[in-house]
């Protein structure tokens, strides 16, 4: 954790891949009269040179140890050329590091943690990915690097943007944001961003965690489709169409009005009460639209009683998009009267991808650190990023943690003082479980 | 009741230094000539300079690897100082002026991170990233091994400068002038960062990034492991007789006996009197003296079957980056990181 006394030299980890333009944006940074003094160290081939930067002509160098244990796999050319700079350290204030294109920034980013030498006297400040908007689709689809490399990221540079249609680039964007839900995206045209966009971020520093107050707030919606009908009050059915899913989780809820933000606000709603446990509902099974969050069975009967006490606009959100829900009265169809589409990005079907948590019930402690650890342990060779601020029960500051793999560090941060408290967790990794992760954290509330 | 005398640290525990000589920058190498009469640094700024024995005066200074230098050694059969660095070249100077001999390449642009004299001086060894080379001491080529499975991190001669150990991730091997290849393996799962060869041939011990030190015993094969450092043991030395090896990897010296059944099963001897932790360590030329430096400044001799409490005590100017014995062990020197070599006159210390 960084404090006022730390006294060592921040260092930014750049990657991205080959013809992404990390060397426009190094050379932006060297030639920029900036007023900082900065250490680059290349480390790519087939790129244009430097003449300021120390180019390292070194072979990455993955060091795994006898243990087999992941997190304390380091790379070795890092260690030995960063011991070598800092033999002179009294020549620049931070360093700037470029990877090769295909490297995998998990173990640059435990050197930093792992790695006493360097550990003592270099801090990772964060990792900056640099991403070419019109070709970083093709490598999301072929290569785990890229997927690393942006899931990794506390800050990705979407560059070359002045080659991408508006709407392509919303794509990418869109896409970049569902894998990674923590990292600040910024748009650029020839590696053309503000310096301390870049450099000074604080990625890593818990005590600047909550500045970086992460994107997944904006919301990651477990749900994919919204279904919005205006029933008198009264008995209906729902009913649904055959499906290839065993269950799927649904809630109903009132909409109080009939535009876009009356819409948004019950998406929201819906967004918080699917973090509550799903009560199971076979068909047959009368739904009252209100606070609770249903397992539909999907493999029974699909047809549910459906109970309005008032009349009103009520949307159904459904976990699938492709299941068109109906509701009739009497064997009649009531009209859908409006629908919503969510989570655009999981139509990509990543395997990379970023799960965010919002809980305004307090965390207990003696619960969540165990669940915490036990999962790091468990998942963290999938886990590559996690980052939290929690409201623990009893305590009156915030308690904020950032992990690498399965490397954690964690510890008090500001009090809560007025502002509202609430715990909000991301994790970035691959293949992960989000109704597990869902399940497993709601088990840690008090 | 025993006397019990309390002592203030007395002024003839503090060896007072023969001279003090700023050579630029963090120094990254130091070596004396076989003759005694020369020191010769090389700093992190990429210079080399002979420095008098006598009083600290400057005989030469080249400046043969810009960006840095990474190593300096001087040939035990005189006249020679090789030099390797950053610029991807290790060089051949005169040692009586420093001029260049010979380049010595490593084709390519990565660091040359090693060079060492053999000890009878008969060849020299380099090594950039995984490949080492072996020279004669004229400067011409003997060997070149394929790469090894990452950059090499130490290398040690055998005593009778036929055979050098190599350590790096995933073992060390063995390569030998005779047979003009490698002759010995020793496989291990992990990162090797250090080694250093026992004068009567029978161990080679080896520092690892997890900090253990690891050992094998050259006839059998045979291998153990020395755990529990907070830190890595990046400094290791042997005494003159092969029965002490020193290890860094704390803020105190531990010194692990080989003799009798030992050193498995056995506990080691600890010294305390570094206040940070050891950077440095090398045994006297025979005496069964240390010399210790650390990130504290302070360089320290010891007499570790004697006592755990240091025999004198000194200061360099920074974090002590490399120490020396002179070849008739009168004379100890030190780099640091602010670019000071200092100098002792250490005669009197220790049991002959």
């Amino acid at each position: 954790m960084e404090d006022k006394g730390d006294t060592r030299v921040p260092v930014t980890v750049l990657t991205g891949f080959l013809g992404a333009g990390k060397t426009t944006l190094l050379n932006r940074i060297l030639t920029e009269d900036h007023g900082r003094r900065v250490a680059v160290i290349e480390n790519e081939f087939g790129e244009i040179g430097i003449d300021q930067a120390l180019v390292i002509n070194a072979d990455e160098e993955i060091f795994e140890m006898n243990n087999g244990c992941i997190c304390c796999t380091v790379r070795g050319d890092l260690i030995r050329i960063l011991g070598g700079l800092m033999r002179r350290r009294d020549r620049f204030d931070r360093i700037l590091l470029e990877t090769t294109g295909m490297a995998d920034p998990g173990p640059v980013a435990q050197t930093f943690f792992v790695d006493e030498d360097v550990r003592s006297q270099l801090r990772l400040d964060a990792i900056v990915t640099v991403v070419d908007a019109a070709h970083v689709a093709l490598h999301l689809d072929d290569s785990e690097e890229c997927r690393q490399q942006i899931a990794f990221a506390d800050v990705v540079v979407l560059n070359k943007t002045d080659l991408v249609a508006p709407e392509a680039l919303d794509a990418v964007e869109a896409r970049v944001r569902t894998m990674n839900a923590m990292a600040r995206v910024h748009r650029a045209e020839r590696g053309r961003v503000p310096l301390d966009a870049v450099l000074d971020v604080g990625g890593f520093d818990l005590a600047r965690a909550l500045e970086a107050k992460p994107t997944f707030l904006v919301p990651e919606y477990p749900f994919e489709r919204a279904t919005v009908w205006s029933p008198e009050a009264g008995a209906y059915a729902l009913t649904l169409p055959p499906a290839t899913d065993a269950t799927m989780s649904a809630l109903l809820v009132a909409v109080d009005g009939a535009d876009d933000d009356a819409l948004a606000k019950a998406a929201d709603r819906a967004l918080r009460l699917f973090s509550h446990e799903a009560v199971e509902r076979p068909g047959g099974a009368e739904l009252t639209p209100g606070d609770a969050h249903w397992s539909l069975r999907l493999d029974g009967p699909r047809a549910w009683p459906v109970r309005f006490e008032a009349g009103g606009r009520y949307a159904l959100f459904t976990e699938h998009g492709e299941y068109a829900p109906m509701l009739t009265r009497d064997g009649a169809l009531a009209p859908v009267v409006a629908t919503a589409e969510y989570g655009a990005g999981h139509s990509h079907d990543e395997t990379v991808t970023s799960v965010g948590i919002h809980e305004e019930r307090a965390v207990d402690p003696e619960r969540f650190n165990p669940w915490l650890r036990e999962l790091l342990r468990e998942r963290g060779a999938d886990i590559f990023r996690s980052k939290g601020i929690l409201n623990v029960a009893g305590a009156d500051e915030r308690f904020v943690f950032q992990g690498v793999h399965m490397l954690l560090d964690g510890g008090p941060d500001r009090p809560w003082g007025d502002a509202p408290r609430a715990s909000d967790l991301v994790f970035i990794g691959r293949n992960l479980d989000r109704e597990a992760l869902n399940a497993g954290f709601r088990r840690c509330l008090t | 009741m025993p006397d019990v005398i309390a002592r203030a640290p007395s002024r003839r525990f503090e060896l007072p230094a023969a001279w003090s000589v700023d050579v630029g920058e963090y120094v990254t190498g130091l070596a004396w000539s076989p003759d005694g009469a020369r020191v010769v640094a090389c700093t992190a700024e990429g210079r080399v300079t002979a420095l008098d024995a006598r009083d600290g005066g400057a005989a030469w200074s080249a400046l043969p690897h810009p960006g840095g230098a990474l190593r300096v050694a001087c040939s035990p059969a005189g006249g020679r100082v090789v030099s390797a660095g950053q610029d991807g070249r290790a060089m051949l100077l005169d040692g009586a002026t420093g001029t260049s001999v010979a380049t010595l390449p490593s084709g390519g642009r990565a660091w040359v991170e090693h060079a060492q004299w053999s000890p009878t001086g008969a060849a020299l060894a380099t090594a950039s990233q995984g490949v080492v080379r072996l020279w004669n001491a004229d400067g011409s080529p003997l060997l070149e091994t394929p790469p090894h499975a990452s950059a090499v991190a130490a290398m040690s001669w055998r005593r009778d400068g036929r055979e050098l150990a190599v350590a790096c991730y995933g073992g060390v091997s063995v390569w030998s002038l005779d047979a003009v290849g490698m002759t010995r393996r020793f496989e291990w799962k992990g990162s090797l960062i250090s080694a250093a060869w026992s004068p009567d041939g029978e161990v080679i011990a080896c520092g690892s990034q997890d900090c253990t030190v690891h050992f094998w015993r050259v006839r059998s094969g045979r291998d153990s492991e020395m755990s529990g450092y907070p830190l890595k043991p990046r400094a290791l030395a042997w005494d003159a007789r092969s029965t002490l090896l020193a290890t860094s990897g704390a803020v105190d010296i531990t010194v692990w006996r080989f003799e009798g059944k030992g050193p498995e099963g056995s506990a080691p001897l600890d010294l305390q009197g570094h206040q940070a932790p050891v950077s440095e360590l090398a045994f006297h030329p025979r005496k069964a003296v240390l010399a210790s430096g650390g990130g504290d400044a302070s360089v320290l001799l010891w007499e570790p079957r004697r006592g755990r409490k240091p025999l004198r005590y000194a200061f360099a100017r920074d974090v002590v980056s490399q120490v020396a014995w002179s070849p008739d062990g009168a004379s100890l020197a030190a780099g640091d990181a602010s670019g000071h070599v200092t100098c002792w006159r250490v005669a009197d210390v220790g049991a002959p």
